[in-house]
């Protein structure tokens, strides 16, 4: 199977240099301000298959919302402003350079002169005003729309010149240039027509025709096959170069598979067609570094991701719907002290052993030991104590009946159901534990598994839940994206959505906390206004932290420049860097 | 003949037997978590030691190494039967405390190895046998009652009656019930006990096999209503009543029997695939189904082997039954012909 | 010819409970196609209620239903949210994935099942017919999904056979010839699934009916009267046995979109299957009726060409006879 793989690889190698055809590299113009990697080399030619588990939806950048759409089209687009998501800081992209204005409302960017789309059509100040029109049109309704409105008001794009465009604010906004990270450059020679008409949101579906889509990624479609694969090739116009002057992508084709599962994927991977790898959870993490001597695959383990896994109590205001038992038992759940005993109560340690296989890391707080730049190094880590757990309930007004069960101060039995989304063993198996751990505190837990969007109704909509288990965060390392989960009228602040009267307290100071960092362009003082807001989360627990997992990916021993990272896209962000090492240099193995 | 289906149903008795008396056969409680002890390989049992052999097997703990467990040969634990263990409630009615073998703590004996949780595999298997096959009965009893009753009807009434039934099978069969099942999964109340919950989803799959025992009872009671001697009795003034008393009932009972000893095991099996979709019972308790989805992950079945011992149990349980319905069915056909 | 006009109009009236009873299903699952987006925090839920409306998600059950009525007499069976197409072509490039798989299954599986079937009846009580009857209850017992898991990993063990998709990655460089047998190749594992589930049934209702003739009062008249087991058997039982066996084979036809959605799903083999049940759970509404409303069509239509089949074969029905089905 391997040397066929070989075989079938080398013709390709061969073919590519044979036919001229046209995807290989054009020559730079005259005056094409392309983008140097200084640091960068490696060998032009080759293939990657990359395994996913679901097809994507969509090739439009204005609607694709799953994560899997987004990883397809974010190989044929380009930012202005791209974060690099080892070093978690913006570079620039299609913009060479911007000024910021003093007060941090003014965003000036130069763009890149001379550049060509996939298509060889030039790009300029006109696309990039287009492509925000798009964006923030109410009627195109691209869920990007919010991104760009700040306090209700949204940012206005003006063309200084042909290669200058302005961004105003109405007010600061910190690490704005961060927006622009995820919002792809369209080209207006093609959708401007099919804007115009109303029908912007339904263009670039999948089977589009590869002469009808151009982007300024390194890649471009090539073909697609319902339900299978679908291929990218090289952008011949792609702006940037290695240390050698060498074009880039160095991939002359990149291929999507559509393999249905993550152990699909594993198998897959495992048998050589597909050679990168990830999103691996700690069990087949554990299964491929097996058999890592025999494969001499690269896998790489980056530590703890972004995300944070919690329970959550539902402490939202129920007057208004008919759901008294569950309004019953929320005289538990809005007792702090019934909360820490709960979080006193976990074991941590079992989570990350058994459900991330110690591939993971234990969480107090919702900014993990993966979030280098923001995470609060001093918040209490207490460890698991049953005692102090009993101790807080009995303050509470808790105490125990004669078979051991935990009554409240009316004498009754605590009782609650935990709910998660039935798809997710992780989150299941973490359910398991807490029930066992609650157990031994007299608590009846049941574990309900419930399909994925029945609980997300349940959680954000009809709020007939008890307690939930579920994950939050990943996005991006900057607090700004958490604004709608801890500020009052946040759309994801679970514990309490739509609070009836106006918090105060420890929530009032969040939102206040929240509100300041938004608007402050300092990194010091913003962080120390986030640790501010990490203190009072850890202290009054709205959540009770529980674990985050590491990022683990793996690739075949003859894939080059691979530098899987903590943000996602987390093999693919640097695609247009990833080469195929000759077979010689294969013996020289991974990194 | 006969000595066979004696056989065979003296099997499934003995197999109910130990399913009803779960607490009695499985050493440990199926809910009782060991986090040291997570997928653990079965317990060896050991009839030699340095010293010799041993009439009476004895096994070692299992310690914790690098790739896996390694035995700790420090210390041996003999095994005994009827011992005395954690209490467990004998047929759900009064205190008990004997287990049929054991062995002295911390020592533990694990037939079938342990699962994620360090929960004793075979006391799950034996625990969730109660839950399957019981939710396997509970189903195929609704199915029968309901279809044969319609069935009957439409057979022996006949005309708009029969075309109702009929037209209402030919609805049921074509749905897909997967589908509905899901959604239903989703808005029952989630007051209800787990065990609850998983009783009202078996008696929803109940309801809606109905229609296929109902067309074959249909069909059965329309060829033996139009049979000469039937046909004969009717002639003769016979009534209604003492038709269906005389005739048609003993040959429907018989073919009842028959089908029941097919649809139990495949109403087990539809446990298994309701779990793997998730609608199965939840946790901590076990059923074989439950415990057969965590074998989905390519990484959990190829490392874990001693997990797939419900699908042994599985085998065991339907094997027997469609072999009895095998011998049910040539006694059938001998006696009525 | 009246009965089978009869039968067409209960079909389509069967069809239009279907489709009412989907739209029914599909309003009881709670949830809608956009609540993944609840999830981001930076999407505001003024966003996700407005794309709803706009795929008229926000309006009563019966107004939906109503239209889709009307578009089906069109030919139109909607649009997918999830791919932003329409239905029907998606629909059917994967039906034509999902048949050509059932197909082959079902000729495999009759062209073994019939003649193991028979051998086993012919040979009753002997060596040959116990080990038919109790492989035949193993397999039987062994749920689906437990096969399905079992071959599969046995597969990937040890790398006999390609897994999942229908095609290999670099095969469109190959010729026609080279191209066919990898599809081939890829559709071995899960048509072997399938042929080995199929089979156990089917041999086990073949041996069934053909017992049931080979004690009846005339082939025994017939041995008697010296006619040779050949003839006998073909002249004489095969054509009585075929009728139960053309029920069967209705069914098989009717079964030939819905049956292999679990050897799809697990295989990884890109039929109607795995999309219908990924636009379930992902909540695409058009999506999922329209893929439902095919496999009850096929249903249907399977049950209906089977009953004239019978009309065809068996001329106890014609004449009105004992009812035979």
């Amino acid at each position: 199977m391997k040397r066929i793989t070989h075989l079938t690889l080398l013709v390709c190698l061969l073919a590519g240099v044979c036919i001229s055809g046209s995807s290989t590299t054009k020559p730079s113009v005259a005056g094409e301000e392309v983008q140097r990697m200084a640091a960068l080399s490696g060998r032009s030619g080759g293939h990657l298959v990359i395994g996913q588990r679901a097809e994507p939806k969509t090739l439009n950048p204005v609607t694709a919302t799953d994560a899997i759409s987004r990883e397809v089209s974010g190989r044929l687009m380009a930012d202005l402003i791209e974060i690099n998501r080892v070093t978690q800081q913006t570079e620039p992209a299609l913009a060479k350079s911007w000024k910021v204005s003093t007060d941090g409302r003014t965003f000036t960017l130069q763009l890149r002169k001379g550049i060509r789309f996939s298509d060889g059509h030039p790009f300029d100040a006109d696309d990039v005003v287009f492509s925000f029109k798009v964006y923030m049109d109410e009627e195109v309704g691209s869920p990007q729309r919010d991104l760009l409105i700040i306090d209700g008001n949204p940012i206005t794009v003006t063309k200084l010149d042909q290669y200058t465009v302005r961004f105003t604010l109405a007010r600061p906004y910190a690490a704005a240039e961060r927006l622009f990270d995820g919002l792809a450059m369209l080209p207006k020679h093609l959708l401007e027509k099919p804007y115009r008409e109303g029908r912007l949101a339904q263009t670039w579906p999948l089977n589009i025709a590869p002469a009808e889509i151009a982007g300024l990624g390194p890649f471009r479609l090539k073909e697609y096959l319902p339900g299978q694969r679908i291929v990218l090739e090289r952008n011949p116009y792609y702006w940037k170069i290695d240390r050698d002057n060498q074009r880039l992508p160095y991939l002359d084709e990149l291929v999507f598979l559509f393999v249905g599962s993550e152990d699909a994927q594993v198998m897959r991977f495992e048998a050589g067609e597909t050679q990168v790898i990830s999103r691996l959870s700690s069990d087949n993490y554990k299964l491929l570094s097996r058999n890592q001597e025999r494969t001499r695959s690269q896998l790489v383990d980056m530590g703890p991701s972004l995300e944070y896994n919690f329970l959550v109590f539902n402490q939202n205001d129920l007057t208004s719907k008919k759901l008294d038992a569950i309004a019953h038992k929320q005289a538990w759940f809005r007792d702090i002290r019934f909360r820490q005993a709960v979080s006193a109560a976990v074991d941590r340690e079992s989570i990350v052993r058994l459900v991330y296989g110690t591939r993971g890391a234990a969480l107090w707080g919702n900014v993990g030991p993966g979030n280098k730049l923001w995470v609060n190094q001093g918040i209490a880590h207490p460890k698991r104590s049953l005692d102090s757990a009993r101790q807080l309930l009995k303050s509470a007004g808790f105490s125990w009946n004669r078979t051991g069960e935990l009554t409240d101060a009316a004498g009754q039995v605590v009782e609650f159901s935990i709910i998660t989304s039935s798809s997710n063993t992780q989150r299941m198996k973490m359910a398991t534990l807490l029930q066992e751990d609650l157990s031994q505190l007299g608590m009846q837990v049941h574990v309900v598994p419930l399909e994925f969007r029945a609980m997300i109704g349940r959680v954000f909509q009809s709020l007939d839940y008890e307690a939930a288990i579920m994950g939050l965060g990943g996005g991006d390392a900057d607090p700004n994206p958490e604004m709608n989960v801890w500020t009052a009228n946040g759309t994801s602040r679970l514990w309490n959505l739509n609070p009836s009267h106006p918090a105060n307290g420890w929530e009032r100071e969040i939102d206040e906390l929240m509100q300041k960092q938004m608007v402050t362009l300092d990194y010091t003082k913003r962080k120390q206004l986030y640790d501010r807001v990490q203190q009072l989360i850890a202290e009054n627990l709205p959540f009770i932290f529980l674990a985050t997992p590491n990022i683990l990916a793996g690739a075949d021993a003859k894939v080059g420049n691979f530098r899987p990272a903590v943000l996602e896209p987390s093999t693919l962000w640097n695609a247009d860097e990833l080469y195929v090492r000759t077979p010689n240099a294969e013996s020289a193995g991974a990194r | 003949m006969r000595i066979r289906t004696a056989a065979l149903i003296g099997l499934l008795l003995v197999l109910h037997l130990g399913l009803l008396l779960a607490g009695f056969v499985a050493p440990y409680s199926p809910i009782a978590q060991n986090r040291q002890l997570s997928y653990a390989p079965p317990t060896k049992l050991h009839f030699r030691d340095y010293t010799g052999w041993h009439l009476r097997p004895f096994v070692y703990e299992w310690m914790i190494a690098p790739d896996g467990y390694v035995e700790d040969q420090s210390r041996a634990y003999p095994v005994s039967l009827f011992v005395k263990g954690h209490s467990y409630k004998m047929l759900g009615l009064f205190d008990a405390s004997l287990h049929l073998f054991g062995t002295t703590e911390p020592g533990k004996i694990l037939l079938f190895g342990t699962d994620g949780f360090g929960r004793d595999e075979f006391s799950r298997v034996v625990y969730g046998g109660q839950i399957s096959v019981a939710a396997g009965i509970v189903a195929t009893l609704i199915a029968l009652i309901l279809g044969s009753t319609l069935g009957m009807i439409a057979g022996y009434y006949g005309r708009w009656l029969d075309e109702a039934v009929m037209g209402a099978t030919e609805l049921f069969l074509s749905l897909p019930w997967l589908y509905f099942l899901l959604g239903v999964r989703a808005f029952l109340p989630l007051h209800l006990s787990p065990l609850r919950t998983f009783f009202l989803l078996t008696c929803v799959v109940g309801l809606i096999g109905w229609a296929k025992p109902a067309r074959l009872i249909r069909g059965l009671v329309l060829s033996i209503r139009s049979r000469n001697y039937v046909l004969a009795a009717t002639g003769f003034g016979a009534s209604n009543l003492y038709v269906v008393r005389r005739h048609i009932a003993p040959e429907v009972m018989g073919n009842l029997l028959t089908q029941a000893a097919l649809l139990i095991p495949q109403y087990i099996a539809a446990e298994v695939t309701l779990s793997f979709f998730g609608l199965g019972v939840s946790e901590p308790l076990p059923s074989w189904g439950n415990m057969l989805s965590n074998l989905q992950q390519y990484s959990v079945l190829t490392s874990y082997r001693w997990l797939m011992a419900p699908a042994g149990a599985l085998l065991i349980t339907s094997v027997t039954y469609y072999l009895l319905a095998d011998a049910l069915h040539s006694r059938l056909k001998s006696r009525s012909t | 010819m009246r009965y089978l006009g009869f039968r067409f109009i209960r079909s389509i009236l069967l069809l239009l409970g279907v489709s009412l009873l989907c739209f029914l299903f599909t309003e009881i699952a709670p949830g809608s196609f956009f609540d993944e987006m609840r999830l981001n925090p930076q999407i505001s839920p003024e966003t996700i209620s407005a794309m709803e409306a706009r795929y008229g998600l926000d309006q009563p059950w019966p107004d939906r239903y109503w239209r889709w009525l009307r578009s089906i007499a069109r030919a139109d069976l909607g649009y997918s949210i999830s791919y932003n197409v329409p239905v029907a072509p998606l629909l059917w490039s994967r039906a034509k994935n999902t048949l050509l798989l059932t197909i082959s299954a079902m000729v495999l599986t009759w062209i073994v099942s019939v003649p193991v079937g028979f051998w086993a009846a012919v040979h009753r009580g002997r060596f040959a017919d116990h080990m038919v009857t109790v492989v035949s209850a193993l397999v039987v017992a062994i749920p689906e999904v437990v096969i399905a898991l079992s071959f599969l990993a046995i597969a990937v063990r040890w790398r006999i056979l390609p897994v999942g998709g229908m095609a290999s990655v670099d095969s469109d460089g190959l010729s026609f010839l080279a191209k066919q047998s990898d599809i081939g190749l890829h559709m071995l594992l899960p048509t072997l699934i399938l042929v080995t589930v199929e089979s156990a049934i089917i041999v086990r209702h073949v041996r069934a009916s053909v017992l049931e003739v080979l004690e009846a009062p005339y082939v025994h008249a017939a041995r008697a009267l010296g006619i040779s087991q050949v003839r006998l058997l073909l002249r004489h039982v095969l054509p009585v046995a075929a009728n139960p066996a053309i029920t069967l084979l209705g069914l098989s036809l009717a079964g030939l979109l819905s049956g292999s959605l679990l050897v799809e799903v697990v295989c990884g083999w890109p039929g109607l299957g795995p999309l219908i049940l990924e636009a379930t759970l992902a909540r695409d509404l058009y999506l999922v009726i329209g893929g439902l409303m095919l496999s009850a069509l096929f249903m249907v239509g399977g049950g209906l060409f089977a009953d004239a089949l019978l009309l065809l074969f068996d001329p106890r029905i014609r004449t009105g006879g004992v009812d035979a089905h």
